[in-house]
């Protein structure tokens, strides 16, 4: 009875909210129920024992693989609902509850796909009943804020082990960390990767924390390497290696996404969406050669005769992940780039972490636009990546709406400008780009 | 004078160097080249010969999390610790950061209570008041007047660790602190400096938005390398005190902003 009306005050904080433009209610009416039923979550989701509940946890392409799932199953004619990006702790899961459920607490759809912070992945695999667990990726993120990889790393390990054993699990084959947490449990496992031939990266970054035998600490050794600590690996020492990882390889796929964290992303939501609901895998690649983007993840913004490809950029790996797509693009045509870097808490207060993104890989763009709550951290940066050109390619601008003015305008009718902002840079932009003021 | 070189010393880049500690590196070594210094960087890992140690003019070491911290703890207490040490008391000048501060200590005691011996360089120890007790993390500002190094403007960084560091007696603070928490939130002291060694808690990285303290460094280097003081040559760095005044704007309003 009580959910009842915690789902209606959660309601109509949805819609006050809605209509007086405060936000989107993406947490709080579920912070409200939390705080007034602690076992908010626990009860609706037992009260919808049928609804297929999809976790997914990682450092980078949380975001970007829930749309591609999201997509296939809907193409398959599921009904599902998706937690709103950034509304990833207890409070996001509840008010996505709230948002997609009837008043006596009954969810009707199949499917919920719930993006889920690293932190409070233990935690939700208490509450809810899981039936489809997909880890992508850990790296360097938010020291201050998440903590070590390694702490992340055995937090989850343990809460694997008190997981129904029915739960599918997708783990990414090729980070040696998320690989070795399929090996404690027997859970219905599978391993995602890619193919060889995407493996260009011919030494270690600097921007590593897993190249270390996840069970005996020995130094790894790569045979191929992706980007960062992604690859195929295997320990001298003690023997661990990978197997069975799905690559695609022998698939034609037109992947929608460019970029090879994408390929990623887009491999694991093929492996998820076959294995766990069945679909075949031919059927699941056409579905998924027909998605279409989202802002900040690649979507191209027309803007005053100009394009604009908005790609956040939050850790050293994304960074570097952006900065190479961003090069690659096109092979005529040199881009623009405006930086956007704050430190407000989505962000994470610690700005130290740009000194481990290889920003002179940048240094092909044309112009270089800088900005941000932390401008001159960032314009710093940029002196010494970009060295004698770093007066002649780089503009400094700390107002945002100002940077992306100038930067439109140094850019060429119909060329194309990458945005490159951290998380609640990602959120001004959006607006900025949409005419909305911020409130 | 012509043909001046340096050679810097980077203790485990691959293992030590979590929070963008590598920006120190990249600091020292364009200030250097900028005033026609000639760097020679050691990488000095693991498997690295530990009598390179031997060679260094500049010694740098940085942070990590603690399956490394674990890792380099034993190599240096087995195999590259005692030259360090020689090092550093023979005033090869030198900056080391959170965590390898507080290996230069007398001891580290866990948050389980486990007390790791350190080096005994630096006079100092550091405990873990264990693992309920909060981490002493966000931005930092610090005003430097030691004995070796004064610097007029505030130096500011951002710190991020658990375990709470002690001055034993004699030992001299690196810095007093203006906002933040430094060694352990209680004596308004920042880091050590012991002979020219400095050991902090600030990551930011420290050098690349207070680079007088980069200088400072390589004077010092110059200095003991050849016997005589060398005059720098000064930088442009008007970007790096604007960087400095959005930190101290933001946390200590109120503060002569000139200063």
């Amino acid at each position: 009875m009580i959910n009842a009306l915690l789902i209606l005050l959660g309601k109509s904080l949805i819609k006050f909210g809605n209509t007086l433009n405060i936000g989107s209610g993406s947490t709080w009416p579920g912070h409200i129920a939390l705080k007034l039923n602690k076992n908010f979550i626990k009860q609706i989701s037992s009260k919808n024992k049928n609804l297929k509940i999809v976790l997914i946890a990682g450092t980078n392409g949380k975001t970007t693989t829930s749309k591609l799932i999201k997509h296939i199953l809907e193409k398959n004619s599921l009904k599902v609902f998706h937690n709103e990006a950034g509304a990833n702790l207890l409070n996001g899961i509840a008010s996505s509850f709230i948002k997609n459920s009837n008043l006596s607490g009954k969810l009707p759809y199949d499917v919920a796909i719930f993006e889920i912070d690293e932190n409070t992945l233990p935690l939700i695999l208490r509450e809810i009943n899981h039936y489809s667990i997909l880890l992508l990726n850990l790296f360097r993120d938010q020291l201050d804020r998440y903590g070590e990889v390694n702490t992340i790393a055995k937090n989850w390990q343990q809460a694997l082990k008190k997981v129904d054993k029915n739960t599918f699990l997708f783990l990414n084959g090729d980070d040696p960390q998320i690989y070795s947490l399929g090996q404690e449990n027997d859970l219905k496992t599978y391993y995602f990767g890619i193919s060889d031939k995407y493996m260009d990266q011919k030494e270690i970054p600097h921007d590593v924390d897993s190249v270390y035998c996840p069970n005996c600490s020995h130094k790894l050794n790569y045979s191929k390497m992706s980007y960062s600590h992604l690859g195929k690996f295997k320990c001298y020492n003690c023997g661990f290696k990978q197997e069975k990882v799905e690559t695609f390889a022998d698939q034609k796929i037109n992947y929608p996404l460019f970029g090879k964290y994408n390929i990623y992303n887009t491999n694991a939501a093929i492996l998820l969406t076959s294995k766990a609901f069945n679909i075949p895998t031919e059927k699941v690649i056409e579905f998924t050669e027909e998605f279409k983007p989202a802002f900040g993840r690649q979507e191209i913004v027309k803007y005053k005769g100009k394009n604009i490809i908005v790609l956040l950029s939050k850790n050293p790996t994304g960074f570097n992940q952006s900065i190479e797509a961003t090069i690659n693009y096109s092979k005529d045509e040199k881009p623009n780039a405006l930086v956007v870097l704050n430190d407000r808490i989505p962000d994470g207060r610690d700005v130290s972490w740009i000194w481990d993104v290889d920003f002179n890989d940048l240094s092909l763009a044309k112009k270089i636009i800088i900005s941000g709550d932390r401008t001159f951290d960032l314009a710093i940066r940029f002196k010494y990546a970009l060295n004698d050109s770093f007066e002649q390619k780089t503009i400094i601008e700390e107002d945002l709406e100002k940077a992306i003015n100038t930067a439109v305008s140094q850019t060429e009718e119909n060329k194309t400008l990458f945005i490159l902002p951290t998380y609640s840079a990602m959120l001004e932009t959006r607006k900025i780009l949409g005419g909305k003021k911020i409130l | 004078m012509k043909n001046l070189s340096l050679t810097i010393g980077w203790l485990y880049p691959d293992l030590m160097s979590t929070y963008g500690d590598r920006g120190n590196i990249i600091v020292l070594t364009k200030r250097c080249e900028d005033r026609g210094i000639k760097v020679n960087l050691e990488k000095i890992s693991l498997e690295a010969d530990k009598n390179k140690i031997k060679e260094l003019d500049l010694i740098f070491m940085g942070g990590a999390q603690d399956k490394q911290q674990e890792i380099v703890n034993k190599d240096l207490i087995e195999n590259k610790g005692s030259l360090l040490k020689r090092a550093i008391e023979d005033e090869i000048p030198s900056l080391f950061i959170c965590g390898a501060y507080q290996f230069l200590g007398k001891y580290y005691k866990t948050a389980e209570g486990h007390k790791i011996p350190g080096l005994n360089i630096f006079p100092i120890y550091t405990e873990n008041p264990g693992e309920n007790v909060k981490r002493l993390i966000g931005n930092i500002i610090i005003e430097i007047r030691n004995s070796k190094l004064e610097i007029r403007n505030f130096v500011v960084g951002f710190e991020n660790h658990g375990g709470r560091t002690y001055l034993l007696n004699g030992a001299e603070p690196f810095a007093q602190i203006a906002y933040g928490f430094g060694n352990n939130d209680k004596d308004k002291t920042e880091g050590v400096i012991y002979k020219n060694a400095i050991g902090t808690y600030l990551h930011g990285p420290i050098l690349p938005k207070n680079p007088q303290i980069a200088d400072f460094l390589i004077e010092k280097a110059l200095f003991k390398k050849y016997g005589k003081k060398i005059e720098l040559e000064k930088l442009d760095d008007s970007i790096e005190k604007k960087a400095r005044e959005v930190v101290v704007k933001k946390y200590l309003s109120g503060y002569n902003q000139t200063k």
